[in-house]
């Protein structure tokens, strides 16, 4: 080891010895950043809206709105505004749609604008890794690395990993992807009007949206059906078609995407905190606090899951856990109470042999506290086992929350779930109308394998000596 | 420690999880912001009805003495009687209607996926990266990857229509013995079998075949998720098996191709199926909802998930506890199969 590499040189300075690769870097992001600037300052505002509705007398609520419309002002590249798609036939022309080209085409240039956005973002990301890895990291090699470049070699990993990120953006950038709104499509369909050009009068009418979408459900056979790629009687296009009441079944799917994922997410993300806490716990003091995580665990896991939630999800139907963000809070809340004892069963092992290390031994001599022997010097080395674990249990939560949702006990309306929507074109499987239930059904499978298979390439890259015993648990909710 | 030492720690481990489960159940029903009463009563609420309710379930009392109750009947099996959706009918009675058809929806549907997995799990490993390795590979994950309710509904739709689709040449409903594709098994020839066999074997017979037909869909969807692990699974053990030394020297030895898969590779293989196969206890139970639901067989799954819709929380409480011992019986067999077939497992567990 040279000495440059063992004195501590802050990465400040690093970088500074070398700017350029780092700037270059910078100015991109800053390209990047600055094109979709008004979509990140209105997640700040909605966050600061949510933030302010809490606190009870809500102050500088006023505040909080003007600079909301503020920031709703600020153009972005990606958005509706800038490729729009709900126009009308004149007659002569498309009017108000983007170049004047069919509301089709504009939104099928939309998606993969949003989706080339997405793409550069991450591969921007991707180099910042590479550069800081070639040019300013202290040393040459760690063990990371390996992870990294075994992970590149995995295929099967990479397939998972890019129908992850699809599936990611669609849920993030719900609101642009959609060929209509949700709040004029599906909320308040009865606030808005559309223009379509009429062939009975030969002129553009307007029309309500929720009249429009009465009169163009998708409920079986001949006119009472919006097929997926078509357009309604009102000039609208719909990518998926149209649920069995005539709203766009594409933007409730991007929607339904959007709950989908953070409850999977989240509740996996607060199962995982208390596993690994627990984990911590149980493997520094051991005896009798490992003796009492052990009864309880193998109770909760003793509990057939899906009877849990049902019955859960029965006895607090009328209390406002259950109205919050139409019932996912209170989904998650019950997901991470039933998930944490199999997070913490499957890194409890490599947690105890952790704690058995010569250097925690050493860690406490030098008198530091339990706590930060546990955060500093154990946590980290079970991470890798739990991440590998919680990226397997995503898709077991996923098909589970759809198939509460189909059973009219998980997400209620009006927040679109894509087991409701399976539910809603059920009957009409058999007939034209066969979209409703299975676009959703197929995206949920493509989705649930492009999970699984991450999970797989996170496994083999983390751990490739791994036994393949334990994850059947882990990806089976029973839905 | 003996292995026979662990297993029995094992065992008596089951009984505070077991007990700790009701309690969660017990906890969730009585304390929880549902209060019975007024989910069995509903809409007709009145004071008087609601009071004879109350001290009919010993709800007046003391919880801790509620508690005890709840306990002491459950643990000596007085399960109790339903309210809501079959008032005054008891427990056992319930479960006696309900449970066959349940038992044996899980009985094809581990079949199954035990005869479908497996099998196809061992001749992928046993060709590991050939063409047919790969298409039984992915279809096996797709397959766990598709939702049961919807793969049910799909199916049930696809059979349906077959005879549209075929022109009439086959039709599903018609195919062996006349059936309709959503319909709960008519299991009566399970009452006395061997007198109705003797008495009448062809027709005893024929009904085997509806009740096996009329279950084989749902069996299938609900399978699948296990067909799935256990092709995985089955997969990755071959493929570990085949590679270990003791094969190596069976081979070397000039053991022959058959003996050697039969002998060598199979029965170790088996070792790590054996939690995938219990664990599909779990699969089952929950799975048996959703399957029921959309093939309209009123079993135990349709049975707890119409109680818990329509408030018959007492009811719950005992399918609860029912399903709890079932599946820490699962765990127990698991324990005692893994003594039997593998003494090197789990002594510092």
């Amino acid at each position: 080891m040279s000495t440059t590499t063992e004195t501590e040189i802050p990465l400040r300075q690093r970088v500074a010895e070398n700017p350029q690769p780092a700037l270059i870097w910078a100015a991109v992001g800053a390209v990047l950043i600055g094109v979709e600037l008004g979509a990140i300052l209105q997640v700040v505002g909605a966050v600061a809206g949510v933030v302010v509705n809490l606190i009870p007398g809500d102050p500088g609520a006023s505040a909080v709105q003007s600079l909301q419309a503020a920031f709703d002002a600020i153009p972005t590249l990606v958005s509706r505004d800038v490729i729009p798609n709900q126009g009308y036939w004149d007659g002569t022309g498309y009017e108000n749609t983007f170049l004047g080209l069919s509301p089709a085409v504009a939104w099928a240039i939309r998606v993969v604008f949003v989706y080339a956005y997405a793409f550069a973002v991450l591969a921007w990301a991707w180099n910042g890794y590479k550069r800081f890895r070639r040019h300013y990291r202290r040393v040459d090699w760690t063990p990371r690395d390996d992870v990294v470049n075994r992970f590149r070699g995995h295929s099967w990993g990479k397939f998972g990993l890019i129908i992850v990120i699809t599936f990611v953006v669609m849920a993030v950038f719900a609101p642009a992807l959609g060929p209509t709104t949700m709040e004029q499509n599906i909320l308040q369909p009865y606030d808005y009007e559309v223009s379509y050009w009429s062939e009975d009068t030969q002129s553009v009418e307007t029309v309500l949206v929720g009249e429009a979408n009465l009169g163009s459900g998708s409920q079986g056979a001949g006119d009472e059906n919006v097929a997926p790629m078509t357009y309604d009687d009102f000039g609208r296009f719909h990518p998926f078609g149209t649920a069995t009441n005539g709203k766009d079944l594409f933007t409730q799917v991007v929607f339904g995407a959007r709950i989908s994922l953070t409850i999977a997410v989240v509740a996996m993300g607060i199962a995982g905190l208390i596993g690994l806490g627990l984990a911590m716990i149980t493997a520094y003091y051991k005896g009798l606090a490992d003796l009492a995580t052990v009864l309880v665990s193998d109770s909760i896991q003793a509990l057939p899951v899906i009877m849990v939630l049902i019955l859960m999800l029965v006895i607090f139907q009328n209390t406002w856990v259950r109205e919050l963000y139409d019932g996912a809070v209170l989904i998650i809340l019950i997901f991470s109470i039933v998930y944490w004892p199999f997070i913490w069963r499957s890194i409890r092992g490599p947690a105890l042999q952790v704690s058995e290390q010569d250097w925690i031994d050493a860690a406490k001599s030098f008198g530091q506290t339990p706590t930060q022997v546990m955060r500093k010097h154990m946590a980290p080395y079970v991470f890798s086992y739990m991440l590998i674990y919680a990226s397997l249990s995503l898709g077991g939560i996923i098909i589970s929350v759809a198939g509460l949702s189909y059973l009219g006990l998980g997400i209620t309306a009006p927040t679109p779930e894509w087991g409701r929507l399976i539910a809603n074109g059920q009957q009409y499987v058999a007939s034209p109308s066969w979209h409703i239930s299975l676009v959703p059904g197929l995206l949920i499978t493509l989705v649930v394998t492009g999970l699984n298979a991450f999970g797989d390439g996170i496994r083999d890259a983390i751990d490739p000596q791994a036994d393949t015993g334990d994850e059947a648990a882990a990806t089976g909710g029973g839905a | 420690m003996s292995r026979w030492q662990y297993f029995l720690r094992r065992v008596l481990m089951s009984i505070p999880v077991v007990i700790f489960g009701t309690t969660i159940t017990f906890a969730l029903i009585r304390l929880g912001p549902l209060d019975p009463v007024s989910a069995i009563l509903g809409t007709q609420y009145n004071p008087q009805a609601a009071e004879q309710i109350r001290t009919n379930l010993g709800l007046n009392q003391p919880l801790w003495s509620q508690y005890l109750d709840f306990m002491y009947e459950l643990f000596t099996f007085q399960l109790g009687q339903s309210w809501v959706i079959a008032p005054g009918t008891t427990a056992y009675e319930l479960i006696e209607i309900y449970a066959p058809r349940t038992i044996w929806l899980g009985f094809w549907s581990v079949v199954i996926a035990l005869f479908v997995g497996i099998p196809l799990g061992f001749y992928a490993g046993l060709n590991p990266n050939t063409p047919s390795d790969y298409a039984a590979s992915f279809g096996g994950i797709v397959w766990r990857a598709m939702p049961n309710f919807w793969l049910a509904i799909m199916l049930v739709t696809a059979l349906s229509q077959l005879g549209t689709w075929t022109n009439g040449l086959f039709t599903w409903q018609t195919w062996i013995v006349r059936t309709n594709v959503v319909t709960p098994p008519a299991l009566g020839f399970f009452q006395s079998p061997v007198e109705q066999f003797l008495a009448d074997p062809g027709g005893w017979t024929e009904s085997f075949i509806r009740a096996t037909k009329q279950i084989a869909p749902a069996a299938l969807v609900l399978g699948s998720a296990s067909m799935g692990n256990e092709m995985r699974i089955g997969r990755t053990a071959v493929l570990e098996t085949i590679n270990s030394n003791y094969v190596e020297t069976a081979r070397a030895k000039g053991v022959s191709g058959r003996s050697l898969v039969w002998k060598h590779i199979f029965r170790n293989a088996l070792i790590p199926l054996v939690p995938i196969i219990t664990g599909e206890a779990f699969l089952l139970l929950g799975g048996s909802v959703f399957v029921e639901t959309v093939f309209a067989i009123n079993g135990l799954g349709w049975l707890f998930f119409n109680a818990a819709i329509n408030g018959d929380l007492p009811l719950i409480g005992t399918l609860m506890f029912i399903f709890i011992l079932i599946l820490v019986g699962t765990n127990i067999l698991q324990d005692f199969l893994y003594t039997i077939i593998d003494p090197r497992v789990g002594y510092d567990g």
